[in-house]
């Protein structure tokens, strides 16, 4: 229930507290007191030039006289009472009404915490993607290994030369030899140190822990291929997709054994919500496994150079289906060209990320605008191809698509997904979508970040807030 | 004789390596960046490659590439280097395709038995 602030009541109790007459504040405002008494006591509307003029008579910023201030403060206190770590509190939204309305500085104080909370996080991870990605770290590291590599093989000869140098002197070539096997070992140790670095991360949504259970796996579950090996689908039915069908068949075959294993054991999945997150997401890969088993589909993507439209139409499944188990293809010894996937809504929130090792999918918030992703929703329904590099280097070919979903209803507004396949560029011409392109690591190239926060292009049009550490 | 290319862009180490490996009865040749390895390859084909990933010019990663899909050089044994020692380039190498991985710093004695290893014809 939204409480409609008064205010009449406001401005009387204002006008008081100033010690300013009705007849003198009526005046000022010019109108008649009598009209004024109405305004009071709220049997008259106000808005527009008038409540201007009376909020700047009173001294009052007009969204304190209107409520536009006490509204934002609910709002604000409804995304704090949804945040994953909150979630098990249920707070509701009646009280945060009632803390609003009756005790609105405390409020505000929760809201000031929260905002700071959440850039201290952001904080953080900026930080730690930047251990990973800084080419200035990274060009460090490289030459403290060098230096060391040097002084470590030049030693290793000089000790070996034996008789070669003065007895007095001998002492110091197996001391430079220790001693550079030493900085060799504390070399190693720090490149390992910054290639593993991660900060505490806190505790994360179920959608968070999913995507985290699923890349821990490589995405990619031996078991659950088996499975799908026994399971047989019925031919088309009018009226249901293959994949309703192959989902009926997964369930008619009830693979407790293997799902259920699969889930419980994880120590990645904290909630409740999570295992039943989980479960969905295998059951998903489980259909698609059977709609498009694994040997036959591997040998087609590579004989169509994973061509996404035609093996949709060989095995009967959607762009966003193929685009799924193309991730998937990472049984050892018998991988696919190793693909990332995201999926953006229209507003650019990021509803599905498989990352790849080398490239990183912002986890919150939006990842760099110049991303296809995003370009593709510019154009519904074509395929957007990007020779993306990244500020270390690394260079990807992004291929991005919006498709339609089905909408509501009419009047219902259009409904997009843009999802994107990424693979390393120096693979990119395994697939059909590098060709005509210049994969050369010369040639040029997109100048893509991570995203804003972290990257360290300080001249880039497209960037959307400073970075959070200067650069 | 085996001929041993070797493709790293600090002369220090191309030094110390080239003394190590002549001494065990190697021929060394050296390229300096990604353009000189990949002219080498092309007008005198090596025995074995030693590669670094991280080069002027035309990266490590693209010249293993030209090596592993030439109808010629394929067959050509590779041993990659690296200073960042990252399991990811890790991986992209061995998606391309290599023999041999070795991440600085290395002892020469290692560098050593590997080339002996893989050189064998």
């Amino acid at each position: 229930m939204n409480r409609m602030p008064l205010i009449g009541p406001k401005i009387r109790d204002r006008r008081r507290a100033l010690g300013i007459t009705q007849a003198a504040l009526s005046a000022r405002l010019g109108i008649s007191a009598s009209y004024l008494n109405l305004i009071e006591a709220g049997k008259r509307n106000i808005g527009g030039s008038l409540l201007k003029r009376i909020a700047e008579a009173l001294g009052l910023a007009i969204d304190e006289l209107d409520g536009a201030a006490e509204r934002r403060l609910l709002a604000d206190l409804g995304e704090l009472a949804s945040e994953p770590l909150l979630v098990a509190l249920r707070l509701d939204s009646d009280a945060a009404a009632d803390l609003a309305g009756r005790h609105p500085g405390w409020a505000r104080a929760l809201v000031a915490l929260h905002r700071a909370w959440l850039e201290r996080g952001h904080a953080v991870s900026a930080l730690t993607d930047r251990l990973h990605q800084d080419p200035f770290l990274a060009d460090t590291v490289h030459d403290l290994l060098t230096r060391a590599t040097a002084i470590r093989s030049s030693a290793e000869i000089l000790e070996s030369a034996g008789g070669v140098v003065p007895d007095p002197h001998r002492r110091f070539v197996s001391i430079v030899g220790s001693e550079s096997r030493r900085l060799a070992d504390v070399a190693q140790a720090l490149a390992g140190f910054f290639a593993s670095a991660r900060a505490g991360t806190r505790p994360g949504s179920p959608a968070d822990e999913v995507e985290d259970f699923l890349f821990d796996r490589g995405n990619h579950f031996p078991a659950l291929e088996q499975a799908a090996e026994a399971i047989r689908v019925e031919p088309p039915r009018p009226g249901a997709s293959r994949l309703e069908q192959a989902r009926r068949a997964v369930e008619a075959a009830l693979p407790e054994g293997p799902l259920a294993q699969q889930v419980q054991a994880s120590p990645l999945l904290t909630s409740d919500a999570a295992r039943r997150r989980a479960r969905r997401a295998l059951e998903s890969y489980l259909a698609a496994a059977v709609l498009m088993p694994y040997e036959p589909f591997l040998a087609a993507a590579r004989r169509l150079r994973y061509d996404v439209d035609t093996l949709g139409r060989q095995f009967e499944a959607s762009v966003e289906q193929v685009c799924h188990r193309l991730v998937t293809l990472r049984r050892p010894g018998a991988e696919g060209v190793a693909f990332g996937l995201m999926r953006v809504d229209g507003a650019g929130f990021t509803s599905k990320r498989f990352p790849l090792p080398r490239l990183p999918l912002p986890r919150h918030g939006g990842a760099c605008p110049l991303w296809a992703v995003y370009q593709a929703l510019q154009s519904p329904g074509t395929i957007v191809r990007q020779l993306a590099e990244f500020p270390d280097g690394a260079r990807f070919l992004f291929v991005a698509r919006a498709l339609d979903k089905r909408a509501a209803a009419f009047p219902m507004p259009r409904r997009l997904v843009s999802v994107m396949l990424a693979c390393d560029a120096l693979l990119a011409d395994q697939t059909v979508y590098g060709d005509g392109l210049d994969l050369a690591s010369t040639a040029p190239a997109a100048p893509v970040g991570a995203n804003c926060r972290v990257c360290v292009r300080a001249d880039c049009a497209y960037r959307q807030e400073d970075a959070v550490i200067g650069s | 004789m085996t001929r041993v290319l070797i493709a790293e862009d600090d002369p220090n180490i191309v030094e110390a390596l080239s003394f190590v490996l002549s001494g065990d009865g190697f021929e060394v040749i050296a390229a300096l960046d990604g353009e000189e390895a990949m002219r080498c390859l092309r007008s005198a084909p090596p025995d074995l490659m030693i590669l670094d990933l991280m080069l002027p010019k035309r990266n490590g990663f693209e010249v293993l590439k030209l090596v592993k899909t030439d109808s010629v050089l394929r067959s050509l044994p590779v041993i990659v280097l690296t200073a960042k020692g990252q399991p990811q380039d890790r991986r992209l190498a061995e998606q391309i395709g290599v023999e041999g991985f070795m991440t600085k710093p290395f002892s020469n004695t290692e560098v050593v038995e590997a080339v002996r290893r893989l050189g064998r014809r």
